[in-house]
């Protein structure tokens, strides 16, 4: 069964911290988070004027109820963290981790810097990406190295692919050894795997709305919760996508609706013919999923899912109303502000 | 061929619980028939099921099917102690995960043989990697206990929720199947499972999708696969044996090469345009050697319908 994240992270935009533009709009972009970076879109000349901005971005980016994240530099992780360790932030991630020790150490510096600024002990939390032969090879260590690393994924992407000298943008899954490593040591850890289903890119694309939806479509489907991306016309594709449709949800009661009733019995499976239960105004199966074409199976499993599944939609609707909230309260805290 | 010559092409789990089920499934005519403890007995079934177990192990093989027992092993000495009898070929782990788990598996067996007049090692074990963690310790899991045969998934796309790509195949078991099938190598054992798709779950499937699964199966390098229905048994047998045409091509190669090699061509001969090698025939003779074991074992069945005693190969 799919785990639910701690907080949700259906959708991200990832940008540089260091234009201002970006972080002035990222609070009304919908986001379920925002990840400031300061590694990839950063020059090196600008590292420092970057890691000075983090502390006061947090609360702009988090004002539309996002949540605030930090994409550190690998190697500059000592600086980095002193730098972005404030109040607000949710999560750090941490690019091309490749062994345990360095996860180890970020976990004693963030823990230093949570007591030393008043932040909870274990509020922030580490996002460990794999982008290295390296980082594969030692995935179950990295993702085990600290009890805050709540998002492993990776092995795959532009640095994976120049580290194994394979092209990025093909029509086959060229990462199906990585991807398998890190999210079976993800799942082996009990952390939530930040892994999609394979779905062609040969285009390179980050701005396309239809791909989006059918790529957060295809994870939940795969029971994946965890998305984000480079360009604000992919966030709401993306949440759309992560959203269980009304046909899943009616389902899902159904599911468990037949599973108590299987309870009473003392077996632990039944087929149930889905054309004898569908009559209108009850839950009902969905033909799409069907095993045999018109039979369902209902088991143990499939009322996991169906529990999950409502809550996830539950969850993702709090977390609608949240952000929702929070945008009204910045809207009438500038109407409030502005003359006339 | 890996490990053992024994032809086990079908799995047929049946709920000791339900009596009418395990008294139907030697007719089924699969090569092994599994008597669940584990997975499709209720809880509270379980204390009636394995009281009745010893008596149904002999006439479980009334069609020449060897019997193993699948257990669960959070409940491993009450499981193992109802079913380590005489008659009893292997026990199934389900949710195989340590190898200390395994090997505290072996230590009971073997004090079960030992006071129950059983040939020590006599029991085998299949290991069932169903969790991410199973697969995770696989190779250690796998030379934890050298009683262990086969490795499997089970029900690995149910018990660690893999769901459905919009490919139809079943997320992350290509993956988990090709490092099963290489760490069953590693560890000289036998990979055990078919490559099943959507709307394929559990194990459960159509005929039609039991046989191409277990075609796909054999291609990707299992020996034979569990199933829950007995109508999913003749295709597992038929998609686990080489069909005739691979046999023939297969006996054309060896003849070919014989007489290429007989007369002085060389190790490497190209015969009608294809290059033949030393290991490329090597292949063909299993397949050859393969086929002959799944007729030898059919035949064994056949004749233990008929009542005439046969060994199992």
């Amino acid at each position: 069964m799919a785990s639910t994240p701690r907080r949700l992270k259906r959708s991200g935009l990832t940008m540089p911290v260091v234009t201002p533009r970006f972080i002035n709009n990222a609070w009304h972009r919908g986001c379920d988070y925002i990840n400031m970076d300061l590694e990839d879109s950063v020059p090196p000349r600008l590292k420092d004027v970057a890691r000075n901005l983090i502390r006061e971005s947090i609360s702009v980016v988090n004002k539309g109820g996002a949540d605030a994240v930090c994409r550190i530099n690998h190697d500059l992780m000592e600086a980095d963290l002193n730098a972005v360790v404030w109040p607000g932030l949710m999560m750090v991630n941490y690019p091309k981790a490749e062994y345990a020790h360095e996860i180890q150490r970020m976990d004693g510096i963030i823990t230093r810097l949570e007591a030393e600024r008043g932040i909870r002990p274990g509020t922030v939390e580490i996002g460990a990406n794999i982008e290295t032969a390296v980082g594969v090879a030692n995935a179950y260590e990295i993702v085990t190295a600290s009890s805050r690393v709540m998002d492993f994924g990776g092995a795959s992407g532009y640095d994976m692919s120049r580290d194994l000298g394979v092209e990025m943008f093909v029509g086959f899954d060229q990462f199906v050894y990585g991807k398998g490593e890190v999210e079976l040591a993800a799942r082996a850890a009990g952390r939530e795997p930040h892994a999609v289903p394979f779905t062609p890119n040969i285009t390179g694309s980050v701005s396309d709305p239809d791909r989006a939806f059918a790529e957060a479509d295809a994870a939940r489907k795969c029971g994946f919760r965890i998305g984000g991306g480079l360009h604000p016309a992919v966030v709401e594709p993306q949440i759309r996508g992560f959203a269980a449709t009304d046909d899943e949800i009616s389902d899902a009661m159904w599911v468990l609706q037949e599973y108590r009733k299987l309870d009473r019995t003392g077996e632990t499976w039944v087929q149930v013919d889905v054309a004898s239960v569908d009559r209108e105004g009850s839950p009902r199966p969905m033909a799409a999923d069907s095993y045999l074409g018109r039979h369902r199976v209902i088991d143990r499993y499939e009322a996991a899912r169906a529990e999950e599944l409502l809550q996830w939609r539950s969850r993702c609707q709090e977390r609608d109303q949240e952000k929702a909230e929070a945008v009204a309260r910045v809207n009438a805290a500038e109407a409030a502000e502005s003359p006339g | 061929m890996t490990g053992s010559p024994k032809v086990r092409r079908s799995w047929l789990l049946c709920p000791v619980s339900h009596s009418e089920r395990v008294s139907d499934a030697p007719a089924a005519g699969g090569d092994v028939i599994v008597l669940d403890l584990a997975e499709f007995v209720a809880e509270a079934g379980k204390p009636a099921a394995r009281e009745s177990l010893s008596e149904l192990l002999v006439p479980a093989k009334s069609t020449g099917a060897e019997v193993f027992v699948q257990i669960d092993p959070e409940l491993m000495l009450a499981d193992l102690s109802a079913s380590v009898w005489p008659g009893l070929d292997g026990i199934v782990v389900s949710r195989a995960e340590t190898p200390e788990q395994v090997a505290a598996i072996d230590a009971i067996i073997s004090d079960l043989e030992s006071r129950r007049g059983m040939l020590p090692g006599s029991v085998e074990l299949v290991l069932c990697l169903e969790t991410a963690l199973g697969n995770h310790n696989g190779y250690e899991v796998a030379t934890a206990s050298s009683r262990t045969w086969g490795l499997s998934l089970g029900r690995a796309d149910l018990v660690m929720d893999l769901r459905p790509e919009p490919s139809g195949e079943i997320h992350l078991m290509q993956y988990l199947m090709q490092r099963l099938v290489t760490l069953a190598s590693a560890t000289g054992t036998v990979p055990l499972g078919a490559w099943w798709r959507f709307p394929d779950r559990g194990l459960l499937a159509t005929p039609a999708n039991t046989l191409a699964a277990a075609q796909r199966g054999r291609a990707i390098g299992f020996h034979g696969s569990f199933c829950v229905q007995p109508d999913q048994v003749p295709p597992l047998n038929a998609g686990f044996t080489p069909p005739e045409s691979d046999v023939a091509a297969a006996h054309g190669l060896c003849e070919a090469y014989a007489s290429a090699t007989a007369s002085g061509t060389g190790a490497v001969v190209l015969v009608d345009d294809r290059v033949l090698t030393p290991d490329i025939v090597r292949q063909a003779a299993n397949t050859i050697a393969l086929a002959e074991a799944c007729s030898t074992r059919d035949r064994s069945k056949a004749a233990a319908v008929e009542g005439i005693p046969m060994p199992v190969p």
